[in-house]
């Protein structure tokens, strides 16, 4: 089966690891919020609307987008050996989208009771 | 939020945030008919609020609060088949796996209508409702499940249903089905049949009869759970048969189409099915899994093909053969994705974000879906299946190196801890879904 190479514009991605945690991404980002929101939705299901579900599977929200990318590759990169389930579906992601995802999860307050997109609705 | 760049120049939030509150109209009766300049920003029907519908509808909010959502769905309170097993089990009640429309309507303002779609009018764009109503749309979106092939086995129709219950729809079948199982005499026989492929939920019956037997080994240890399989293989079977055999010794067992699993008549009222070479079976309690297709609505709006399920484009989720008809969750054929609540909450994603785009002439995002089922061998017991899945060259695709099933011969810690995440999941899924947690 055919490797999913994003834009051909896609710069390349520049994570170094220290201590088993990533640097901030070089990279600029390279996916419009639409798409990296419909990436994301795919994590809500185990991890509540927007990555925020305290519960057995840990919350996301508002975590370090350093920890988050480390996690996330090492999980692809069966270098994570407390895992029983994110090895399987990290490995379904390129290393750009998956600092893509840590980067939007960091960036969610996890206390808001808000909705990431339904608190810009003027009307609430 | 995110500080991403933005692909096709103007974002639509940046847009509503750049105009202000001020130049948008009021909201009257949480329903938002309009958009930026009082221009129509779309009106959206959906039909079904189960695991498809309600995240379809609570995400199209989201990617857009100006678009004018419906949800059309009988029933004010759903209950998921996702841990009925457990129900009939006796690990679960029924108010644990119930949940409502509240959210959606007072948080997301979904209009939610409680009745039922009776025709679609593909030409007019129109929906007709039971209580006579009509809706107009300028998309539609069904997520309207599955419908039993009544008589497709024979003997086997809406009558026969109450003596041997399917419970392949969550709520009185599965009451139904625990009553009976109860009342069973110990040194009974729990007798299922299991249809073949496409089928709701593909590890569900094996989950089903896992957590049978868990009851069974309990409160009536001479009793036992017999599986006639119209197939030769199932989903996770080594890692159920692994389970099985630790959890059960041979208190399940399994026949499969090669050693004439295969039921072809079912006889409720004495409660007794006749297999392919004409072996007879007699059950203390007979559960029958029919053979399936989509919920009909779908073939009244036109979408279905002759296998009895709806053909999508695999980007988007529309009907291959109406347009402006999206169809989502089990109705449709989505393969290698499994009929699971899992993937009908992530195909309602890809298909908000697609509606959305279309509402505005936008190409839609790209699509990514995931997918996890997760059963319970026992209480404590958890395996898992997962994918990762993707459109290549015009098909979905799993995407290669992902996913995959839990290892065998795993430690009893590592199934402990799949289990407590399968419960996880089921939380997190209906809080994505409906909001609610049980
Ligand atoms: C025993 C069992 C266990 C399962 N376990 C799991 C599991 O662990 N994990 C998992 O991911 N999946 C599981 N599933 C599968 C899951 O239940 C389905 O895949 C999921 O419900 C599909 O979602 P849907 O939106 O397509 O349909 P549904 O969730 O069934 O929703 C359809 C809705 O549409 C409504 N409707 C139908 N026709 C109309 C109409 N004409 N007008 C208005 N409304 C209408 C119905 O009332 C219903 O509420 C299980 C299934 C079973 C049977
Ligand atoms: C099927 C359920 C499921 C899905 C879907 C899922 N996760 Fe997870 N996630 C888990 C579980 C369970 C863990 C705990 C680690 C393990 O067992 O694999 C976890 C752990 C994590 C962690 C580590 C958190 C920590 O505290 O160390 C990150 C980061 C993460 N997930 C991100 C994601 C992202 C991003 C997605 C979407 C692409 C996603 N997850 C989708 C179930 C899921």
């Amino acid at each position: 089966m055919k490797r999913f190479f994003r834009r051909a514009a896609a710069p390349v991605l520049g994570v170094l690891l220290f201590g088993g945690i990533a640097a901030k991404s070089l990279a600029e980002p390279s996916f419009s919020s639409e798409q990296v929101d419909l990436m994301a939705a795919a994590c809500a299901n185990c991890h509540g609307t927007d990555g925020r579900l305290v519960g057995s599977v840990p919350a996301l929200a508002g975590r370090p987008a350093e920890v988050l990318e480390a996690r996330l590759l090492a999980f692809k990169h069966e270098e994570q050996s407390d895992t029983t389930i994110m090895d399987r579906i990290a490995k379904g992601f390129t290393d750009e989208e998956l600092a893509a995802l840590a980067a939007h999860f960091a960036a969610i307050d996890p206390d808001g009771d808000d909705d990431s997109q339904a608190e810009q609705e003027p009307q609430e | 939020m995110t500080q991403h760049s933005q692909r096709s120049g103007i974002n639509r939030r940046q847009l509503i945030k750049g105009l202000g509150a001020a130049s948008l109209l009021p909201l009257v009766g949480g329903v938002t008919p309009f958009a930026i300049g009082g221009q129509h920003a779309g009106k959206v029907v959906v039909v079904g609020g189960g695991f498809g519908g309600a995240t379809a509808a609570k995400y199209l909010k989201r990617a857009n609060p100006a678009i004018e959502v419906i949800l059309v769905e009988p029933a004010e309170t759903f209950y998921t088949c996702p841990f009925s097993n457990l129900h009939l089990g006796g690990l679960r009640s029924m108010d644990e796996i119930a949940h409502g429309y509240d959210e959606l309507q007072d948080r997301y303002g979904v209009r939610v209508i409680h009745a039922r779609a009776e025709d679609v009018d593909a030409a007019a764009h129109k929906v007709t409702l039971s209580t006579g109503s009509e809706l107009d749309y300028d998309r539609l979106l069904l997520s309207p499940g599955i419908d039993i092939r009544w008589n497709a086995l024979e003997g086997y129709d809406e009558a026969a249903a109450e003596k041997a219950p399917h419970a392949w729809k969550a709520g009185s079948q599965t009451e139904k089905l625990r009553a009976q199982l109860e009342a069973m005499e110990d040194g009974g026989t729990f007798v299922m049949v299991a249809p073949e492929n496409p089928f709701r939920c593909p590890p569900g019956p094996y989950e089903r009869a896992s957590l049978v037997a868990n009851y069974l080994a309990q409160y009536k240890p001479k009793s036992k759970v017999l599986i006639l399989d119209a197939k030769d293989n199932f989903s996770k079977q080594g890692l159920f048969m692994e389970g099985w055999e630790q959890l059960y010794g041979d208190r399940i067992e399994w026949v499969g189409l090669s050693n004439d699993g295969r039921v072809t008549r079912v006889d409720a009222e004495r409660l007794e099915v006749e297999t392919e070479f004409g072996t007879v079976h007699k059950a203390d309690v007979l559960n029958v899994i029919p053979p399936q297709k989509a919920g009909w609505i779908a073939e009244r709006a036109g979408v279905t093909d002759d296998s009895g399920w709806v053909p999508v484009k695999p980007e988007t989720f529309e009907s291959q053969q109406v347009e402006d008809i999206y169809v989502i969750g089990d109705a449709t054929v989505a393969a290698p994705m499994p009929k699971s609540g899992f993937c009908a909450n992530a195909q309602a994603k890809v298909v908000a974000a697609a509606i959305a785009a279309s509402l505005e002439s936008r190409p839609a995002p790209e699509a990514y879906w995931t997918n996890t089922c997760y059963s319970l061998v026992g209480p404590e017991y958890g395996i898992s299946v997962a994918g990762v899945y993707r459109v290549v060259d015009g098909a979905i695709a799993e995407v290669e190196g992902s996913g995959g099933v839990s290892p065998t011969g795993a430690p009893s810690a590592t199934r402990a801890l799949e289990a407590q995440y399968a419960v996880g999941w089921y939380n997190a899924i209906c809080q994505d879904t409906w909001g609610t947690q049980t």
